[in-house]
Parts: C-alpha cells; sequence; structure tokens
C-alpha cells in the first residue's frame, strides 16, 4: 500500500494535503509518500519549505494592543456616555489647576506687578484705602510720582556735578602745597624765623599759594552746609566718578564735616 | 466560557459592570480579527466598535447551547467584515486598477501609514500586505485559523460552511499567501 502511494503520489496531491500534513492529518502511509515526493520533486520541495514557514510566521506574529480609547469608544457607544466622573470633581476639578507649577508662576508675577504698581501709584500698605484703588487716583498719584522721582533725579545729577567741580578744583590746587607749613621752610636754629639759610625772606607767592588753599577749602565747607543735599550723595558714588573724594571717605557723607 | 456565558446573563439582567468586563476581555481580539482582515487601524476600530454593538444590541439571541461566545462573536465580527468589503468593493476597484501601474504601486506602498509600519515589525507587516491582497474567503479562512487559532469546528460554525470546504480554504489560503509573499520578494524567516 505504502508502495503504490509513494509511486503514484503527484504535485496535485501533495499541494491539496499540505495543511493536513502540517496538522497531523494523514495517514502513517500517507505521510511516507507525501515525504518521498517532496523530497524528490523540484516543484514540491520549495513549496513545502515556503508554506512551512509561513505557517510558523502566522503562529509567532503577536497579537495587536487595542488602543485604550477604544474600549471607552464601545462603552460609550452601548452604554452611553458615562456619568461617574462628572459629579464631584467636576465642581471642584478647578482646584486641581491650582498646585500646578505654571499656575503658581503665573499667580507670582501677577502679584508683583499689582504690587509694584500700587507701590508707584502711592497705595499705602500700612492705611490702606479703597479710595485709593480707584483708577483716577491711581493716575494722579502716578503721575506725582513720576514728577517726584524726576525731580530728584534731576537734584542729584546737579549735585554730583557741583561735588565733581569742586573735586576738579582742589585736584589742580594739590599741584601747590596745603598748608602754610609746607609752604615755609624750616627755620635753621640759629636763625631768625620766616629767613631761609642764607638766603632772602620767603617770597610772597607761597604765601599766595597756601592762603589760596585755605580759602577754597572754606567755600566748600560753605557749599556743603548751604546744601544738605550733598550729604546724600551715597557712598558708591565714587564708583562713577573715580579719583574723587567719594569712595568710602564719608567725608561728604557727613552732615557736618 | 463558563464565565463568558455567565457574564452574558448578568448583561441580560442589566449589569453594565458585566457588560463592561465583557467589552475588557474581547475587545483586543475582535480588533485583532478586524485589522487583519483589512489592514487598516482606523477602519479596524470603527469595524470593532460595530461589531460590539451590534453584539450589546443582538445579545438575547446568543444561545451557549449553540456554541460558545467567542465562536458567536467571532462569527458576528465575519459578518460585519464582510458586509463592509462588499461595501468598500467599488473604492478597491479603483485602486486594483491604480496597483496595475507600477510606479504608482510604488508609490502606495511606500506611503503606507507610519503607526501601521510601526505597529509591525518588517516582516509582519509584508505578511499583513500579502493577506490583504488574499480574496475574503480563504483571508478569513487563515486568518482564524493560523492567528487566531481557532479549530476547525469553530471556524466551520462561524463560516458556516462544511469542515472540508474549511480546510480547503485554508490549504489554499496559506498555498497562495506563501506564493504571494514570494511575488514581493519576501524571505520568510
Amino acid at each position: 500500500m505504502s508502495g503504490e502511494h509513494t509511486m503514484n503520489w503527484t504535485c496535485e496531491q501533495t499541494e491539496a494535503l499540505l495543511s493536513d500534513y502540517f496538522e497531523g492529518l494523514l495517514q502513517p502511509s500517507e505521510r511516507v509518500a507525501f515525504d518521498a515526493h517532496a523530497a524528490d520533486c523540484e516543484r514540491c520541495a520549495p513549496l513545502l519549505a515556503s508554506v512551512s514557514q509561513l505557517v510558523g510566521n502566522l503562529r509567532g506574529m503577536e497579537q495587536l494592543e487595542a488602543p485604550p480609547r477604544l474600549i471607552y469608544a464601545i462603552l460609550d457607544k452601548t452604554l452611553g456616555p458615562r456619568e461617574t466622573t462628572v459629579a464631584a470633581p467636576g465642581f471642584f476639578g478647578w482646584l486641581r489647576g491650582i498646585g500646578m507649577p505654571r499656575f503658581a508662576y503665573g499667580a507670582l508675577s501677577l502679584s508683583t506687578t499689582f504690587f509694584v504698581i500700587a507701590s508707584a501709584s502711592g497705595f499705602s500698605w500700612r492705611h490702606p484705602k479703597f479710595a485709593d484703588l480707584q483708577p483716577t487716583t491711581i493716575a494722579r498719584n502716578a503721575d506725582r510720582q513720576a514728577h517726584l522721582v524726576f525731580a530728584r533725579s534731576a537734584k542729584f545729577v546737579s549735585d554730583l556735578r557741583v561735588v565733581y567741580e569742586i573735586q576738579t578744583r582742589l585736584r589742580q590746587d594739590n599741584e601747590i602745597p596745603t598748608s602754610n607749613e609746607d609752604a615755609v621752610p624750616a627755620t635753621a636754629p640759629n636763625q631768625a624765623p620766616g629767613r631761609t639759610d642764607g638766603s632772602m625772606p620767603g617770597g610772597p607767592n607761597q604765601q599766595n599759594r597756601a592762603t589760596a588753599v585755605d580759602r577754597n577749602q572754606q567755600l566748600l565747607a560753605t557749599i556743603i552746609t548751604s546744601r544738605p543735599s550733598l550729604s546724600r550723595v551715597p557712598f558708591f558714588a565714587g564708583a562713577f566718578f573715580p579719583g574723587t573724594l567719594f569712595p568710602g571717605c564719608g567725608y561728604y557723607g557727613r552732615k557736618n564735616p | 466560557m463558563e464565565q463568558d456565558a455567565q457574564l452574558v446573563q448578568q448583561c441580560l439582567q442589566g449589569d453594565g459592570s458585566a457588560w463592561e468586563e465583557l467589552v475588557r476581555r474581547h475587545t483586543r481580539r475582535i480588533f485583532n480579527i478586524c485589522y487583519r482582515f483589512t489592514g487598516n487601524r482606523t477602519e479596524a476600530e470603527d469595524l470593532s466598535q460595530e461589531v460590539f454593538l451590534r453584539v450589546y444590541r443582538t445579545l438575547a439571541s446568543y444561545r451557549s447551547a449553540h456554541g460558545g461566545f467567542v465562536t458567536w462573536m467571532t462569527s458576528v465580527t465575519r459578518n460585519l467584515l464582510i458586509d463592509h468589503y462588499r461595501r468598500t468593493r467599488r473604492d478597491r476597484i479603483t485602486d486594483s486598477l491604480e496597483d496595475a501601474m507600477p510606479a504608482v504601486e510604488n508609490k502606495q506602498s511606500s506611503a503606507r501609514r507610519p503607526d501601521d509600519l510601526a505597529l509591525l515589525g518588517e516582516l509582519s507587516t509584508q505578511i499583513q500586505m500579502g493577506l490583504t491582497k488574499l480574496s475574503p474567503e480563504l483571508r478569513e479562512a487563515v486568518i482564524l485559523r493560523d492567528l487566531q487559532q481557532l479549530e476547525y469546528g469553530e471556524i466551520q460554525q462561524v463560516l458556516s460552511v462544511p469542515e472540508g470546504t474549511v480546510k480547503s480554504r485554508i490549504n489554499r489560503g496559506r498555498i497562495e499567501l506563501a506564493r504571494i509573499l514570494q511575488q514581493m520578494g519576501v524571505r520568510p524567516s
């Protein structure tokens, strides 16, 4: 029987029983004839190999994941839109947004802006009044504050200019001695005061220079006492006017130098 | 299986959670059948929704004595897929005319949706493309047997054809698909 099958087995039989062969549904004699034919047939051997690999690949293919929204879409279509997520969370749902960083930054920025505008418009934080928050009051106060700041700035620049002029004049005077003692040479023990050693008495030019320096210092003191705003020139002003008397000396920083 | 039948009974008594459980248990399988048959993710999602909608409406007609819930549901799916195939036949005829031009074919194959390509491996993608070139009778037989791995008897119930026809379709489907892949230059691993 097996020998007959082997002898008479055709390519059409192989093709027709290919799946039965894979499923193990052939009789033993049929299986032997099938194998014998497939081993010798140039047409059936590659077909057997390719279908065998294909079945292996098909059965090895994994099931795809269904999109999560599909389940909800099906439930919505069949059971209707779900109501459980709408009730309480819907009413208090907006509170969840407060904890978000974006909201915190936005709130901080808004409050800072409000604080700056309120302060600039003259709003009193110690004694707050509702009337101060009216737009006309805010506009009036802001205008007054702007003029005040401008006036203070102009006065500050003017004071700086005066100080700079004084400093310039003092720098010019640094080239000559700043006291009478320095201007007059030391007297020898055996000589009369006002006389140099073996020379003529001190010239009137040196006396005049010392007198001029004294006069400048008196003038400076007068200016400072007459302009109290100069005493408020900040200590860091020296950074903007190098070489002047500002840096940290505090000379002009006192009210009564 | 028994659990499915029990859930169906609960559904018929108005238990919504039982229906939700049924949906969660079978969505993936139904989506896969639809995707393998159509080769299109969006169509597969729409068809899956239609399947469950029809199942929900005709749940009372299910009789556990006539077979498992899976077989019944697969049968509903298959009928919908065949209806969908017939509805969209005209579009496919136009597509097949365009496919006759090699340049257009290359363009279409390269213009396949990226998410579809990402969804499957390269070989799986090629097998999926080969599947969509099979006739619907052979395609459904191969899908049910080799991808869903149903038994011959279950496939017979789903397709409502004799077992000999089922075997014949599966066999011809495999041989045809192997030839299509060979023509596409695919070398199975």
